[in-house]
C-alpha cells in the first residue's frame, strides 16, 4: 500500500464552501467550489481559528491528525500526516484520493466504535464530543481507558514524542469506570449521533429481513418500542422502502442493500453521517439514486455528510466541500482521450479485421428456470480472437448471464455457443474473493503453478508487474479491494488463458487502478489473446474494449468497433471528463 | 397460505407444539389415524391441495416401509398370516408398524405446515424478548445459509470456468471441491469482520439492555383463540391417557369402538382448516 499523504502544501485542500456557511443554507455547487482554502496544519492553527471564530462551532474539526499502522515486526507504518479539516454543520463533504491514502482511516477515526488499531496523535472533535486529544495522553479517553486495561501499551516505542495515543482494539469496548464521567458521554448518544455506513452493502446486513435489519441499531440502544415503531416507520418512509420491508435481505439488489444500510443507520437519528466509498460496490443506476437519496438526508434532514469516494463527479450536484488526500489528481476532457485512444483504434480496427471469430453466441435463448422469464432471448453474438469485447448495457440485461454462457457454466436451453478456446480459458468473477482460495498472496500465485507449469520467476514478475511487490506474505483479505482484482487476474494470467472472462472488472477501482487494467488487457489482446469483459464502467469500455456490444431485452441491439459505437451513441457515451482519461495514453 | 397470518404468533405455535406432542405421545390406531389426516388436511389449508397430494408420495411409501420391518423383525402376536421360511407374520406386528409409520409421517407432515406457519420472524417475537442474544442470532443464521448456498455455487462455476487451470486427475477435481469449503469459510469470517463493525457502529453491546421490536400484539381475541387451543389440548392429552391406556396391540389387538373423544381431537386438528374455511367464506364473492 501507498504510503500516504496529506502533506504541507500538495496535501490537504479542503475545497469548501462549507465554513463560511450556516446550516441548511447552501451554495451552488459550482460557486461552493470557488471557494477554496488550505487546510490547516498542526503549528499553524489560524485557519482552525478562523473556522471556530464563525458563529457557531463546526461539527466536526480534526487538527494535526496523524496516523501509522503497527507492522507485525513491530515497525511502523504512516497512512496520515498532519490532517486539518473543519466540516460545518449541514455540510455535505467529499473526501477523496487514490486507494491506500487513508480515508478509510480518517473516516473510521471519526467513529469511536471503529477507531482503528494504530499509533495517532493530533485532535479530534465531532458532535461535541473530544474523540482524541492525544498531544496529552491523560485527556485522550481511549488512550486513559486502554491504559487501565493493558498497561503494556504505555510502554511501547512510540515513533514521534506527539504519538502517544496508543489505541487497541479495546477501546471499542464500553468505556471503564476509570474514565471521567465527562469525557466518556452517553453510549448511547455516542453511538447514535454518529452513523457510519461502509463500502460492501452485503456483509453490513446484520438481520434477515429489512424491518429487522432497521429495528437493529435501535434495539441494542433499548430504545422503548413504541418510539421503535415511530423511528423505523420514519425511516421506511423517508427511503420509501416500505413495499420490501418485509423482503429477506438475501433477495434485494446491491443498490436496494445499500439503501437499506443508510436507512438504518437513519433510524438512530445521527447528527453526522460517515459514509465510506458506498457507492463503489452499485452499477450506475443504484449509484445516483443512493446519492440522490443522500443528498435528501442531507438537505431535508440536515445532517451533515462526511463521504469518501472514488468517483468525486458523481455527487458534485450536492457536495459542499471536499477534502483531497494525497496528490490530487485533474480529470481530463473526453476529447484529449479521443485524441490519444484514436491511432490505436485505427491500429486494432486493421489488425483485427482479418481476425477469425473465436468465439460464436448462435441464437441462445436462456432462462434460469421453467416458470422464469427469458434472459436471453435469440442472442447474437462474436467475438473476434485477439480482442478487447466489451459487453454493456443495462442492469439485469442478461449482461453476466451471457459472459456465464460463454464460459461453459451455463448452457442455453435453445441456440449454441461455440467456443474455439474452451479449453484455455478463465473466469474472473465479480468479487475476487471466489476465487482466492490460500493464506498468502505467494501461496495464491502458487496454487496452479503444478498444473500448468510456470516458473517461479513468473510469480514474482506477474506481482511487479500489478504493482503488489512487498504484498507476498500478506493475506488476500488483506489487501484493498483493487488490490485482491488485481491478484485475482495476475492467478488467471500466470495460467495463459487465451480467453478470459471478466465480469465487471473495474468494480470499486479508483482511476489509476482503472488505468493500470485498460494497459493490461490491451496487451493482452496485443499478444494475442481475447478478453470479454462486461461491464457498466462506459469510460472503461472507452478507453479498454477494441469491439463494444450493447446487450438490450435479452438480445445483442449492436456490436461495433469502440469508435463507432460510442460516437453513434446519444445515452451510452463515456463521461464529458474522467480522471481515467488524464491517465491513459 | 399461512391460516395463522392473522393472528399472533402463540396461537400457531400453541397448536403445533400441542398437536405435535400428542401425536408424538398418542401410540392409538384412530388418533394416529385422525392425526394423519388432521396433517394432510392442514398442508392442504396451508399450502394446496397439490403441495399434500405431493407429501402422500412420500408419506406412504414411509408408513409401508416402517409396516413391513416391523413385522419382519418383530415376531410377536396371536394371528398368523404367512410363513416367510421360519418366521411367522403376525397381524398384531403389522398393526403396529402400520401405526408407528403413520405416527412418524404424521410428525414430519407436521412439522411441514409447521415450517410454513411459523417464520424466523414469528419465532422471534415469541422468543425475543427472553432470549435476546439467541434471536439475534437466528436471525443471522437465516441470512447467512442462503448467501453460503449462493457464494458456494459461485466459487464452484468460477473453478470450473478455468479451463485454462483444469484439475488433471480425479483427486485434483476432488480437493477443488474440497476448497470451495475453505473459500466459503474464509469469506463469511472476513464478512463477520465488516458485520462486527457495522453491528457496533449501529450500538450494539453499547452496554444498555437490548428490547426488541415486536411486530405483533396480544389482543384479546388471540387469548381466546389460544384459550381455546390450550384448552382443547389438555382435554384431550387426558383423553388420549385414557384411550391409549385401554388399548392393546399384543398379543392381540383390542377392539375399537365408537368414541366422543376421539370427537374432540378431530375438533382440535381441524382448527387450522376451520381458520382456513372462515377466510374463504370471507372472500367467496
Amino acid at each position: 500500500m501507498a504510503e500516504v499523504t496529506a502533506r504541507r502544501g500538495a496535501g490537504a485542500h479542503a475545497v469548501a464552501g462549507a465554513a463560511a456557511l450556516a446550516a441548511g443554507a447552501k451554495l451552488p455547487a459550482a460557486e461552493a467550489a470557488g471557494v477554496e482554502f488550505e487546510a490547516s496544519f498542526a503549528g499553524e492553527t489560524a485557519s482552525v481559528e478562523e473556522t471556530a471564530s464563525a458563529p457557531e462551532a463546526p461539527l466536526v474539526r480534526v487538527a494535526g491528525f496523524s496516523f501509522s499502522y503497527e507492522e507485525p515486526d513491530g515497525s511502523l507504518r504512516p497512512v496520515l500526516r498532519d490532517v486539518s479539516f473543519a466540516v460545518k454543520e449541514g455540510a455535505f463533504c467529499v473526501v477523496t484520493g487514490p486507494t491506500g491514502c487513508g480515508k478509510t482511516t480518517l473516516l473510521r477515526s471519526l467513529k469511536p466504535e471503529l477507531a482503528p488499531v494504530g499509533v495517532r496523535a493530533g485532535r479530534i472533535e465531532a458532535c461535541g464530543q473530544v474523540l482524541l486529544d492525544a498531544p496529552s495522553a491523560e485527556e485522550c479517553p481511549y488512550a486513559a481507558a486502554d491504559r487501565a486495561k493493558a498497561p503494556s501499551a504505555a510502554s511501547a516505542p512510540a515513533f514521534d514524542p506527539r504519538a502517544c495515543g496508543h489505541v487497541s482494539a479495546a477501546q471499542a469496548a464500553p468505556l471503564p469506570k476509570a474514565a471521567s464521567a465527562a469525557s466518556a458521554p452517553d453510549p448511547r448518544i455516542r453511538a447514535a449521533q454518529i452513523g457510519f455506513v461502509m463500502q460492501d452493502p452485503d456483509a453490513q446486513l446484520v438481520c434477515d429481513t429489512v424491518l429487522h435489519e432497521l429495528a437493529f441499531g435501535l434495539e441494542n440502544l433499548g430504545t422503548p418500542q413504541d418510539e421503535m415503531r415511530r423511528r423505523v416507520a420514519e425511516a421506511a418512509h423517508f427511503f420509501g422502502i416500505e413495499p420490501w420491508l418485509h423482503a429477506a435481505c438475501e433477495t434485494l439488489s446491491g443498490g436496494q442493500k445499500q439503501i437499506v444500510n443508510l436507512a438504518a443507520a437513519l433510524a438512530l437519528r445521527p447528527r453526522l453521517l460517515l459514509l465510506d466509498e458506498p457507492t463503489a460496490q452499485l452499477d450506475p443506476n443504484a449509484q445516483s439514486q443512493f446519492i440522490a437519496l443522500l443528498a435528501r438526508v442531507n438537505r431535508d434532514l440536515g445532517v451533515t455528510v462526511v463521504m469518501s469516494t472514488h468517483a468525486p463527479e458523481d455527487v458534485a450536484g450536492c457536495a459542499t466541500c471536499r477534502l483531497e488526500l494525497g496528490a490530487p489528481l485533474a480529470p481530463a476532457p473526453c476529447a484529449v482521450a479521443c485524441e490519444r485512444l484514436r491511432p490505436r483504434w485505427r491500429a486494432r480496427a486493421e489488425a483485427l479485421a482479418a481476425s477469425e471469430p473465436c468465439l460464436v453466441v448462435r441464437g441462445a435463448h436462456f432462462r434460469y428456470g421453467r416458470g422464469e422469464p427469458w434472459v436471453l432471448r435469440g442472442l447474437d453474438l462474436a467475438v473476434r480472437r485477439g480482442s478487447v469485447h466489451a459487453v454493456v448495457g443495462g442492469n439485469g440485461c442478461g449482461k453476466s448471464t451471457l459472459l456465464k454462457l460463454m464460459a461453459g457454466v451455463e448452457k442455453p436451453q435453445r441456440g449454441r455457443v461455440g467456443n474455439a478456446l474452451a479449453r484455455s480459458q478463465a473466469l474472473l468473477p465479480q468479487d475476487p474473493k471466489a476465487l482466492l482460495v490460500c493464506d498468502s498472496v505467494a501461496e495464491e500465485l502458487a496454487e496452479w503453478r503444478a498444473r500448468c507449469g510456470w516458473a517461479p520467476h513468473d510469480e514474482r514478475a506477474m506481482l511487479s508487474r500489478f504493482g503488489l511487490d512487498g504484498c507476498e506474505t500478506l493475506h488476500p483479505y488483506d489487501l484493498s479491494g483493487g488490490q485482491q482484482q488485481m491478484l485475482a487476474l495476475a492467478k488467471l494470467l500466470l495460467t495463459g488463458a487465451r480467453l478470459l472472462l471478466l465480469d465487471e472488472p473495474t468494480k470499486g477501482l479508483d482511476p489509476q487502478a482503472c488505468a493500470d487494467m485498460a494497459r493490461t488487457l490491451r496487451a493482452l489482446a496485443d499478444e494475442g489473446r481475447t478478453a470479454v469483459l462486461v461491464t457498466h464502467d462506459l469510460d472503461f469500455a472507452y478507453v479498454a474494449a477494441d469491439e463494444v456490444t450493447m446487450l438490450f431485452d435479452g438480445e445483442a441491439a449492436c456490436t461495433e468497433p469502440a469508435e463507432a459505437f460510442f460516437a453513434n451513441n446519444l445515452v451510452y457515451r463515456p463521461s464529458a471528463a474522467s480522471r481515467l482519461f488524464a491517465l491513459i495514453d | 397460505m399461512n391460516p395463522f397470518a392473522a393472528w399472533h404468533p402463540a396461537v400457531a405455535f400453541a397448536f403445533f407444539a400441542g398437536v405435535i406432542a400428542l401425536s408424538m405421545a398418542a401410540m392409538h390406531p384412530v388418533y394416529v389415524a385422525l392425526s394423519c389426516a388432521g396433517a394432510l388436511g392442514c398442508l392442504a389449508a396451508v399450502r394446496g391441495g397439490r403441495a399434500a397430494l405431493r407429501a402422500l408420495a412420500w408419506a406412504v411409501p414411509l408408513v409401508a416401509v416402517v409396516a413391513a420391518a416391523n413385522c419382519l423383525f418383530v415376531a410377536s402376536g396371536s394371528t398368523e398370516i404367512v410363513r416367510v421360511g421360519t418366521r411367522a407374520v403376525y397381524v398384531e406386528a403389522l398393526a403396529y408398524g402400520l401405526v408407528a409409520g403413520g405416527m412418524l409421517a404424521s410428525v414430519l407432515l407436521w412439522f411441514s405446515s409447521y415450517a410454513v406457519c411459523m417464520g424466523s420472524e414469528d419465532t422471534l417475537a415469541l422468543f425475543g424478548r427472553a432470549l435476546p442474544t439467541t434471536t439475534l442470532m437466528v436471525s443471522q443464521v437465516m441470512r447467512l445459509v442462503p448467501q453460503f448456498v449462493r457464494r458456494g455455487r459461485i466459487v464452484a462455476a468460477v473453478q470450473d470456468a478455468a479451463s485454462a487451470a483444469a484439475p488433471a486427475t480425479a483427486r485434483e477435481r476432488a480437493r477443488g471441491r474440497l476448497r470451495v469449503t475453505s473459500v466459503l469459510m474464509g469469506w463469511g469470517m472476513e464478512d463477520g469482520l465488516i458485520r462486527s463493525d457495522a453491528m457496533r457502529a449501529r450500538g450494539y453491546d453499547c452496554g444498555v439492555r437490548r428490547t426488541t421490536y415486536r411486530r405483533y400484539r396480544f389482543g384479546a381475541v388471540d387469548a381466546a383463540l389460544a384459550g381455546t387451543v390450550v384448552a382443547l389440548v389438555v382435554a384431550n392429552a387426558a383423553l388420549a391417557f385414557v384411550a391409549c391406556g385401554q388399548f392393546r396391540f399384543y398379543p392381540a389387538l383390542s377392539a375399537l369402538v365408537p368414541w366422543w373423544g376421539y370427537g374432540a381431537y378431530a375438533l382440535l386438528l381441524a382448527v387450522p382448516i376451520m381458520l382456513r374455511a372462515r377466510e374463504w367464506w370471507l372472500w367467496r364473492k
